[in-house]
Formats: structure tokens, C-alpha cells, sequence
């Protein structure tokens, strides 16, 4: 058989196979679809606003009303309940009606204006952690400026500096932040483009498995190799091919949708994003081979594939930094295909960076498609001669 | 009635000899729930973000910007990588990944602070990661306070008599905050209590759908008959079923709640009994909707592919990253169906926050109320495609005529 003819019948073969089964359509396109729909509406507000939180105000003054309307008219809280205790208000938290609380001590006016020591206190619960460090960066803010504003009544009201002397002695430094390419520090940019392509990668983990050793599964792997004149490398091919083309379009269409509808940043040329998915989808391909091909049993593949394909959500430092884990745990993370792509997505969509900082990532990528070699004569042995063991 | 009680029993019996002669239900029900624990807490156990390297531009070149440099050195989360000579050159240390921040300190730094004007230092961050962000962000802040302190002593000092009478002490309101929940601000310490939500529902799924798979394939291998099936009612199928995979799990969650949280150091503050009780109607609930997802498993692996992505949509609808009153509309509803939800939310805070089974009363009994919508589900599911019962009535009518 020619070379080109057996390329034909396992290209066939393999389209075949894809709209042969429900499940196929259901996580190739369904859910990839479904999740990016999911998570771009679920974090469309970029950033969780109005966390619900308490006030506990024992002092109950004109000055402690000012700080707590100044404190609701934070846009990072919402000031939900009023508590008439430290133990309420704790007891709120433990209930889980509020993220945080406010404390206004007794006699807080009466010694603020008389110069004397007192102090606000607020408690963020932090066992939720968005919401309990953004309650803190609002009650903070508000503990702040009252303390600020107090301060600077007293030294203007003293006569000893005007208005903005005073102003400067409350802050003689300040710390200018800016956070690069995401000044509204929106969780959108990064939690989107970090999980969405993860939860790609586990997909085409699960299919490119599934959809070989299916083969020896239901004893067809014989016929399967015989469409591709014997040749295992073409009869995968075959197979996996129409997939890479399915998950390269809609990866693209996610992107068309991160960078175009959503306007997460892009600083480079739209090619090296695309580029970099399809390296993505392949090596993720080839990763799900190599793995099938050491097992040669769908169960087994499958199981190490779906165990190692969620941890990666956690171990390629999606949410907490690689070069923070020890390092024989974050060793790990550069086994995953995704990492490299999420390194390309933070140097060239988010940094912008020139190519050249990043041309690694690209070849390590490339670099995961030579795995299968390692495996895949085992498996073709194992197809001449299908066993299913459960 | 004996009967039923009987056939409970049989059913369950059967159900233990089922799970522990298949590797692939061994390694969900056993493995999962004693091992993942662990890996997941090894990753995040370093907890906070430390030593972050940092670039230092200072165009000032005075004592007062190297003790600045200096102060930032000291900050836990910053490691003063080096000095460049310029914001293009701090760029350029960025891009090659030798620093993730920059600070640039102004040319008239000391002089503004010498005259009683604003100095304004500029901290540009990476946005890659926002735990580092964060981490920074929170040291700076608590920075620029001391060094407000600082020079608003000199400065009251300077002036003197008049300004100490004017002031009495430097700063008169202080703030006073704290972090509850977790008071080390740890991730671990943040993320695991509702991991282990996450990984007892998940792996109480994927082993019961794949049990259902096996039976699906050996009935159709048999026409429509699983020779290794019990003759149950419905109701004591599903109870019989539910006996054995709360036997199995009993062992998991006390190793789960008892040991992985003393292992790692990770909050502890509620009681023992109060966590078993809590963990009950998640367990049930889990193995409920776990016999009621079995109707889109035909085949043993399609259970993999079926439910392991579920996880990572289950992380964020959870409210565990993504807090629950951001969640709103359809995906609220969606959420209020998962047990993990429940068991987040209510778990989360007997563990962390030290609440009582009473302050979590509100997800205690979603949690039941579910058990019981899913245990309606499986039941008639369980109805529905109780061949080989419906076969084994025809047989004892067939046996009497």
C-alpha cells in the first residue's frame, strides 16, 4: 500500500470515528465551548465588587457615623448588617452572611479629638481569600484616611502648618502602584487565560487517549492498523489529525473571543498566540500518546491522564507561583504542555515582550511532539494483538 | 420487611465484593481520597509568597533612597535583585525573568522629603500572577506607613515644643487589622479545606459511575442481564449501595479531616464530631448524585471523561476562588445543585473560622435537601433500569405457573 493511500484511509477512518460516538461531539466541542462561555460570563465583572461586611459601631458619634459612611462608600464593600458586638459581628462571619467586620471602639471620637490613643480595628476573613483581601483593602483604606484626616485637623487646627503642609507631613512618601497591563487588576485576564486553555488541555488529554485505545478496547485495532498499511505513526495520524484541526480552530475561536470580544490584553502579533495554541494542542496530543502508549490499556491511560490533567490546574502555577513550591514539587509543572504556553501567554499577550525572551517555551513545545516515539511501537505490538483487561 | 432489610444486605455485600475487585474503583475510592490530600497541600504548602525579586531604579542616589532600598530588601514578599540604571534596563532585566517588579525612586527624592513635599516612589508589578501582586502590594503598604511614621516624627521633631503640644503623640488613631480564617494569609491554608470538598464528592462520583459502567457493559454483554447483579427493590438497591460507600468512606474522612489538617498545619478549629456530622449528608448527597449521573455512563472509561472536567467548573461555582455572592442568575442555580457548594461554604468555616454546626445550619441542610432530590432521581432511575430485578419477579412467576 502507498504511502498516500494508507494516509487517505486512516484520515477517513479517523473522521469517522469522531461523529460515530455522542461523546465525541459532547467534550470536543460541547464542553471546551461551554466551559469558555462559563467562565468569561462568570468573571465578566473582572473583579468581585461589594463584598457583604459588618459594622460594629460602639462609639455611635457624629464622627463615628462619618467613618462608616465613608467606609459604605468604599466600592470594594457593602456594608450588609450591623452588628452590636465583637461577638456578633464574629458570629456574622462564622455564618457566613459576611466576608468581614468593622470595629468602631467606645469613646472613639472623645479620645480621637483629645489626642488620645485609640485605634480601629477591622477582621477580614480570610479563609475565603478574594473576598477577605479585598474586604481588607476597603476597610484599610477607610482606617487610613479617618486616621489621616484626624491628624491633619489637628496640625491645621493647631495654626502651626497650612491646608497642604499638612497634607504632605500626613504622607511625605507615597508608593505609586502600577500594575502592568492590568491597572484595574482584573482576575478575568489571568484566571481566563491560564484555566480555559488548562481545561483544553485536559480535554485533548482524554480524547486523544480515548480515541486509541478505543481501538484496542473493542478489538478493532487490528483493521485500524491494517487502513494504514501497518504503519502505526500514519494510523495515528489518521486518528488524531481531524482532532488537532477541531482544537486548533476552537482554540483560536477562544482566543478570537479573549483578545477581540473581551480585549484581554495582546501586545504581539496575534501569530505568535496562535502559534503557540496549535504547538499546544499537538504537544498535548503527544503527551496523551506517549502516556497511552506506555499503558496500552484505556483504563489505566485514562486514569493517569485524568489524575495528572487536573493536577496541573494546580501545579503550573496558575494561582501560586512555581519558583514559590519546593522545588521537587515544581519540578513538575514543566511536564505539563500548558505551562509553556501559559509562559508564552504572560510574555508575549500580557508583557508583550520581544519573541526572543520566549523562543524556549516555543521549542520545548515543539520538542514534546517527538515523545510518542518513545511508545508507540509498544502499542502497535499491543494492537496486533488486542486484549482488553478491564 | 425482613425481606427488604435482606436484600439491603445483599446488595451491599455484593457492592463491597464489586468495589474491591476492581483496580479502577480501588483507585478512586481509596487512592484519591488518602493521596491527593497530600500532593495538593505539597504543592501550596510553602503558603505565602516570599522574596520576590525585585529591581531598584533610583535615580536619587542619597542615603535617604538606599535606606528606602534597603527597607524594601527587608520586606518579607521583596528581594532587592539589583540596582539598574534606568527604567529601560529594568525592563530588560523583566523581560528575561530576573525581576517581576520594579521600583523607581525619583531624581528629587530626598530633596522633596528635605523641602516638605510629596515624594512619590513608583512600584510598577508584573500582572502575571496576582498572589504576587498581592503580596507585594499589602508589604508596600504596611512600608510607605512606617516611613510616613518616620518622617513625620523628624518633621514634628524639627519644629519642636509647639508641635509636640499640638499633637501629643505622632499618630493619634491607629489600625488595628486582622485576619481571621487564616491569620498566616497562607494559600494552603486557604485552599485546601475545599479541596477536600471537592476531591470526596468527585472521587465518590467517579468511582460509582464507573461501577455503573461496569454494569452497564456486562448487561449488554448478557442481553440485558448483569449476571452479578442482586435482585433488589429500587429503594433497597440504592440504600444497599449507599451503605457500602459510606463503609468505605468512613475510614477516608476521618484520615481527611483528622490527619491531613494536623499534617500540614492547616486550620483546625472546630470539633471532631462537629466535621462528621457535616461531612454525613455531603456523603450522602455525593453517592446520591453519583447513582444519578450513572444514566450518562454506558461504558466504564466514559465515566473519566464524563465527570473529571466537572471538577475544575466545580472549583470556581463552588465559591471557593470566586466569591458566592459574585455568582449570580443561572450559575447560582447551577452551583445550589452541587453537594461540594454546601459542603464548601459550610466546611470551609467549621474548619478555618472555628463556627459551630449551628452558625452552618444553612448548608447543613441544603446539603439534605439535595440527598434527598438526588436520592428521588436515583431511585427512579434505579426503577427504570432494574432489568435484572423485573427479570427475577418474571423468573419466580415462571417457576410458580
Amino acid at each position: 500500500m502507498s504511502f498516500l493511500t494508507a494516509l487517505k484511509q486512516s484520515l477517513i477512518l479517523g473522521c469517522r470515528r469522531l461523529v460515530s460516538r455522542k461523546v465525541y461531539f459532547a467534550l470536543m466541542v460541547f464542553v471546551p465551548v461551554g466551559f469558555t462561555f462559563f467562565f468569561v460570563d462568570l468573571l465578566h465583572e473582572g473583579l468581585p465588587l461589594r463584598a457583604p461586611v459588618a459594622v460594629v459601631d460602639l462609639d455611635d458619634s457624629s464622627l463615628s457615623r462619618r467613618v462608616i459612611r465613608n467606609l459604605g462608600a468604599s466600592e470594594l464593600v457593602d456594608i450588609t448588617h450591623r452588628a452590636s458586638s465583637y461577638a456578633e459581628g464574629l458570629e456574622l462571619v462564622k455564618s457566613g452572611e459576611v466576608y468581614g467586620f468593622f470595629v468602631v471602639p467606645r469613646d472613639f471620637m472623645q479620645k480621637a479629638v483629645g489626642g488620645r490613643e485609640t485605634s480601629l480595628s477591622f477582621y477580614s476573613d480570610l479563609a475565603f481569600f478574594v473576598p477577605g483581601t479585598l474586604t481588607y483593602k476597603g476597610f484599610m483604606s477607610t482606617a487610613v484616611t479617618t486616621s489621616g484626616g484626624l491628624v491633619k485637623t489637628t496640625l491645621t487646627g493647631s495654626g502651626l502648618l497650612d491646608d497642604r503642609a499638612a497634607g504632605v507631613m500626613l504622607q511625605p512618601m507615597v508608593v505609586d502602584t502600577h500594575l502592568i497591563h492590568n491597572p484595574w487588576t482584573n482576575y478575568s485576564y489571568y484566571l481566563s487565560n491560564s484555566f480555559i486553555p488548562g481545561m483544553f488541555a485536559l480535554v485533548i488529554f482524554l480524547i486523544t487517549c480515548f480515541s486509541v485505545t478505543t481501538e484496542i478496547k473493542q478489538g478493532t485495532s487490528p483493521r485500524w492498523l491494517a487502513a494504514a498499511g501497518g504503519n502505526i505513526y500514519i494510523a495515528t495520524f489518521g486518528t488524531l489529525a481531524p482532532q488537532t484541526v477541531i482544537f486548533t480552530i476552537l482554540g483560536w475561536a477562544m482566543q478570537a473571543v479573549f483578545y477581540r470580544i473581551c480585549d484581554f490584553p495582546l501586545h504581539c502579533p496575534a501569530m505568535h498566540m496562535l502559534s503557540a495554541w496549535f504547538l499546544m494542542v499537538v504537544a498535548c496530543q503527544a503527551f496523551a500518546l506517549f502516556v497511552s502508549g506506555v499503558f496500552c490499556n484505556m483504563r489505566l491511560a485514562l486514569s493517569t491522564l485524568s489524575l495528572l490533567g487536573i493536577l496541573a490546574f494546580s501545579v503550573t502555577g496558575f494561582s501560586f507561583p512555581v519558583p514559590q513550591m519546593y522545588p521537587s514539587v515544581g519540578v513538575f509543572s514543566y511536564i505539563y504542555p500548558v505551562r509553556w504556553y501559559f509562559l508564552i501567554y504572560i510574555d508575549q499577550a500580557l508583557n508583550g515582550i520581544p519573541i526572543y525572551y520566549s523562543r524556549f517555551y516555543y521549542i520545548f513545545l515543539i520538542l514534546f511532539t517527538l515523545l510518542p516515539l518513545a511508545s508507540l511501537w509498544k502499542l502497535r505490538r499491543h494492537c496486533l494483538q488486542p486484549v482488553y483487561l478491564p | 420487611m425482613f425481606a427488604w432489610f435482606r436484600s439491603v444486605y445483599l446488595v451491599c455485600r455484593r457492592e463491597f465484593r464489586l468495589v474491591f475487585t476492581d483496580m479502577g474503583v480501588i483507585l478512586f475510592f481509596l487512592f484519591l481520597p488518602t493521596v491527593y490530600p497530600i500532593i495538593y497541600t505539597l504543592i501550596y504548602n510553602p503558603e505565602v509568597v516570599r522574596e520576590t525579586p525585585v529591581a531598584v531604579v533610583d535615580n536619587s542616589r542619597t542615603a535617604a533612597s538606599r535606606q528606602l532600598a534597603r527597607s524594601i530588601d527587608a520586606l518579607p514578599s521583596a528581594r532587592v535583585a539589583g540596582y539598574a540604571s534606568s527604567l529601560s534596563e529594568a525592563r530588560e532585566w523583566c523581560a528575561s525573568h530576573d525581576c517581576y517588579a520594579v521600583i523607581e525612586i525619583p531624581r528629587d527624592y530626598d530633596r522633596r522629603i528635605g523641602r516638605s513635599e510629596q515624594a512619590v516612589v513608583s512600584f510598577y508589578c508584573d500582572a502575571s500572577l496576582l498572589l504576587r501582586y498581592r503580596a507585594l502590594l499589602l508589604d508596600l503598604t504596611q512600608l510607605q506607613i512606617a516611613v510616613d511614621g518616620d518622617l513625620r516624627q523628624q518633621a514634628i521633631d524639627i519644629i519642636g515644643a509647639p508641635a509636640y503640644a499640638a499633637m501629643g503623640s505622632s499618630s493619634t488613631v491607629g489600625t488595628n487589622p486582622v485576619f481571621i480564617g487564616d491569620p498566616s494569609q497562607g494559600f494552603a491554608s486557604f485552599v485546601i479545606p475545599g479541596i477536600l470538598m471537592l476531591i470526596l464528592q468527585q472521587s465518590l462520583i467517579l468511582g460509582i459511575t464507573m461501577l455503573a459502567g461496569g454494569r452497564a457493559e456486562r448487561r449488554r454483554a448478557n442481553g440485558g442481564i448483569d449476571p452479578l447483579g442482586v435482585a433488589a427493590p429500587a429503594a433497597a438497591a440504592i440504600t444497599g449501595r449507599l451503605l457500602c460507600y459510606l463503609l468505605i468512606y468512613l475510614p477516608m474522612v476521618i484520615y481527611d479531616v483528622l490527619w491531613i489538617p494536623n499534617m500540614f498545619a492547616l486550620p483546625d478549629s472546630g470539633s471532631f464530631i462537629d466535621y462528621m456530622l457535616f461531612l454525613l449528608p455531603l456523603l450522602v448527597s455525593s453517592c446520591m448524585l453519583g447513582m444519578t449521573l450513572e444514566v450518562f455512563v454506558t461504558e466504564r472509561e466514559t465515566s473519566m471523561l464524563v465527570i473529571v472536567f466537572t471538577s475544575v467548573v466545580f472549583l470556581f461555582l463552588t465559591g471557593l476562588t470566586w466569591p458566592m455572592y459574585s455568582i449570580t442568575g443561572f450559575w447560582r442555580v447551577l452551583a445550589s445543585l452541587v453537594p461540594a457548594t454546601w459542603g464548601i461554604q459550610g466546611f470551609v468555616r467549621l474548619l478555618s473560622d472555628g463556627a459551630s454546626l449551628a452558625a452552618v445550619a444553612s448548608p447543613y441542610t441544603h446539603m439534605w435537601l439535595l440527598a434527598a432530590l438526588y436520592a428521588l432521581s436515583a431511585w427512579l432511575l434505579q426503577r427504570y433500569t432494574n432489568k435484572s430485578y423485573n427479570f427475577y419477579k418474571s423468573y419466580k412467576t415462571y417457576k410458580n405457573l
